[in-house]
């Protein structure tokens, strides 16, 4: 059981004076996992601290069981798709996967036949034998899961693998993420597009400035942050008014009116109380056209976590 | 094990072959090892015609071997042309010590294969100076300086740090290692595979540049006389200087593998490494022995003449018997083992760090 788990303990990596990451202790369990935060959160350098391409300056990080300074043993484990948009020089697509299968000891018509079926997964099977280096910044992208597929790992670190993906091939990559995750695989997942988190993972981690904010299921995250303000929006006739009802409560911590006019944001400490003076006000003769949860996804969570800088006022 | 470690050594080196042969980037090495090839066809070219024109001189002006035996220093330039006969070329200047002018004249003889320049201060024989550029020894001994102080030392030594720095650093600067590092292969089999890859490259450069070198040495001989040096001691020479190649390439590669794995900027320890291997001949016994170029040069078949140094240079030579060959073998082996296994333990540390490199 212990060997299912992708476990960090305690893991720290500084460049130089720069922080990496800082004391990150994760412990994942297979399906898809989220690493969500903006760039400079510390997502790649996570990633390759898991894959070995860097290593802790303090702390321990074991994949299924393996330590990334072991490459030998983990890579049979372990497939990363990176970010690095570099590929050995005069490759195609098909050669591309074909040489690195070969680094895997198989033979040649094993690696024709992974190749083979990993590329017609990735749907590049017309555009195999083209240079990489025509590829478009889509075609790269896939050439790089392709890549990280290939050796059928039970381990896919994918590092922010949806980005320059056109709609259609976005919905059959998250298709294959979760065909991964159904058969009991790890997929680890970095993004800094929110709502993909939403659709996709079964876990998420939060990150910012080199720190595990939070993690766990959505909802968990959510239940970890005690003291979190709601926002609620409300559209209706009297916005002023509204406002003024709303700031007269101790737990409304802003009210915001809609550069329309239409209504307003209310942000508050306990939501339940907030909705109870909302049927008040309704009887008492404010017309209210509709209230929505303006946060109830992870953006919100996340926008919470990390700061207000990435908030925008309505 | 051993099998699978066999196979992806063989994968890495194709796949590093092409990149190494086929580079842009190692067009200059390319120039590095051939320019000597297109010297030793200019010299012999130009020795070719220098033996054409000697024999027409001499048809034109017969001189015998007995009457060249007969001249002396001290003879007038009048003595000198009543026992040779008239000179086929000469030429006179001035130059003036201790406030009088000096007149001097130059005769040249040639016996159809010598070519003889008597030089006569104030009318009188000073010096004869005998030249026979189209002599074997005398091409023999060109090829050997040449080697040894233009080859080793620079061609194959830049060669190396191009090829083998380039090896991880290149790959570093393209920010493409990551695709070995993603892969189920022991860092020290990739360094092998590496290793292998430039060492292959290295080889089949210069010693290409070698044999082109040795052709070009001898085209300009009649065949009976090839024939003849080739039988002996030429095959065994042609080995050894094919060797020595291939020697500097395996113990320069491993230095410039293990530089191109520990600095970010190669320019500095590359530096270093010239500057050790060039002050070679002034160090003393001891320190000549622990240089690369001190066991190449003892396994040259030829020692290269030092006859053009400034008198300084030879004060500051210090001379040092030449190593035996098993000893020069040995100790050039082991010290690439050394590196290779220093580099190694660099190489398992080896991080993808691309935004700082």
């Amino acid at each position: 059981m212990k060997n299912d788990l992708i476990t960090l303990d305690n893991v720290s990596r500084f460049y130089g004076e720069v922080l990496g990451v800082n004391r990150v202790t994760l412990s994942l369990p297979p399906g898809i996992t989220s690493l969500v935060g903006p760039n400079g959160a510390g997502k790649t350098t996570l990633m390759n601290l898991m894959t070995g391409l860097i290593r802790p300056t303090r702390g321990r990080v074991r994949v299924l069981g393996q330590s990334p300074t072991q490459p030998h043993k983990l890579f049979g484990l372990v497939g990363y798709a990176t970010q690095f948009d570099a590929f050995p020089k005069g490759l195609s697509g098909f050669q591309f996967i074909y040489s690195f299968l070969k680094l895997f000891g198989h033979s040649n018509a094993k690696c024709k036949q992974l190749a083979n079926k990993v590329i017609e997964q990735v749907g590049l099977s017309d555009a195999a034998g083209r240079k990489v280096a025509g590829y478009s910044k889509g075609m790269r992208q896939r050439i790089r899961l392709a890549q990280a597929l290939a050796h059928d790992p039970r381990v896919l670190i994918l590092d922010e693998p949806l980005n320059g993906l056109d709609p259609l091939v976005r919905a059959e990559t998250i298709n294959l993420f979760r065909g991964y995750a159904t058969e009991g695989r790890h997929v680890l997942v970095s993004s800094h597009v929110l709502h993909e988190v939403d659709m996709i993972s079964d876990q998420v981690v939060l990150m910012s400035g080199g720190y595990v904010v939070a993690e766990g299921q959505i909802q968990g995250v959510r239940s970890e942050i005690q003291e979190r303000p709601v926002k609620i929006l409300i559209h209706c006739k009297q916005p002023s008014m509204l406002a003024s009802k709303a700031f007269e409560q101790e737990h409304v911590v802003e009210a915001q009116l809609l550069a329309e006019g239409s209504g307003v944001l209310v942000t508050t400490r306990d939501a339940d109380r907030f909705y109870r003076l909302l049927n008040h006000l309704a009887i008492n003769g404010i017309d209210i056209e509709g209230v929505t949860p303006a946060d109830d996804n992870v953006n919100s969570v996340y926008d919470y976590l990390i700061g207000s800088e990435e908030r925008m006022p309505l | 094990m051993i099998k699978l470690w066999c196979g992806q050594i063989v994968s890495v080196v194709r796949l590093e072959l092409k990149k190494t042969f086929f580079s842009k980037r190692g067009l200059w090495i390319y120039l590095l090892a051939f320019a000597p090839v297109a010297l030793h066809v200019i010299n012999s070219g130009y020795a070719a015609r220098e033996r054409q024109r000697l024999a027409m001189e001499a048809a034109k002006h017969p001189v015998s071997q007995a009457a060249f035996n007969d001249i002396k220093d001290g003879l007038s330039s009048d003595q000198v042309v009543e026992k040779l006969g008239k000179p086929y070329d000469q030429y006179s200047s001035y130059y003036r010590r201790g406030g009088k002018q000096h007149r001097v004249i130059s005769y040249k003889y040639t016996d159809g294969k010598n070519d003889f320049t008597y030089r006569f201060e104030d009318d009188k024989l000073v010096r004869t100076h005998r030249s026979n550029p189209n002599a074997l020894p005398q091409s023999q001994l060109v090829f050997a300086t040449s080697f040894q102080f233009y080859f080793l030392r620079l061609a194959i030594f830049f060669g190396c740090v191009g090829v083998f720095v380039n090896l991880f650093r290149g790959e570093m600067l393209d920010k493409s290692l990551h695709f070995y590092l993603l892969t189920p292969m022991r860092r020290e089999v990739l360094l092998a595979g590496k290793y292998f890859a430039g060492l292959l490259a290295t080889i089949v450069i210069f010693t290409s540049s070698t044999a082109l070198q040795w052709w070009a040495m001898l085209w300009q001989f009649e065949r009976g006389v090839i024939v003849d040096f080739l039988a002996s001691p030429g095959w065994s020479q042609f080995a050894a200087y094919l060797s020595v190649t291939a020697l500097a390439c395996v113990g320069y590669g491993s230095v410039f593998l293990a530089v191109g794995l520990l600095f970010r900027n190669p320019i500095i320890p590359t530096a270093v490494v010239l500057l050790w291997e060039s002050a070679n001949p002034f160090l003393p016994p001891v320190l000549k022995k622990t240089s690369m170029i001190y066991y190449l040069q003892s396994l040259c078949p030829v020692t290269a003449s030092q006859d053009n140094l400034p008198p300084l240079m030879y004060l500051l030579i210090s001379p040092t018997q030449p190593a035996t060959t098993i000893t020069a073998v040995t100790r050039i082996v082991l010290l690439t083992l050394i590196v290779l296994v220093l580099a190694s333990f660099i190489a398992r540390k080896l991080e993808i760090n691309y935004s700082t490199d």
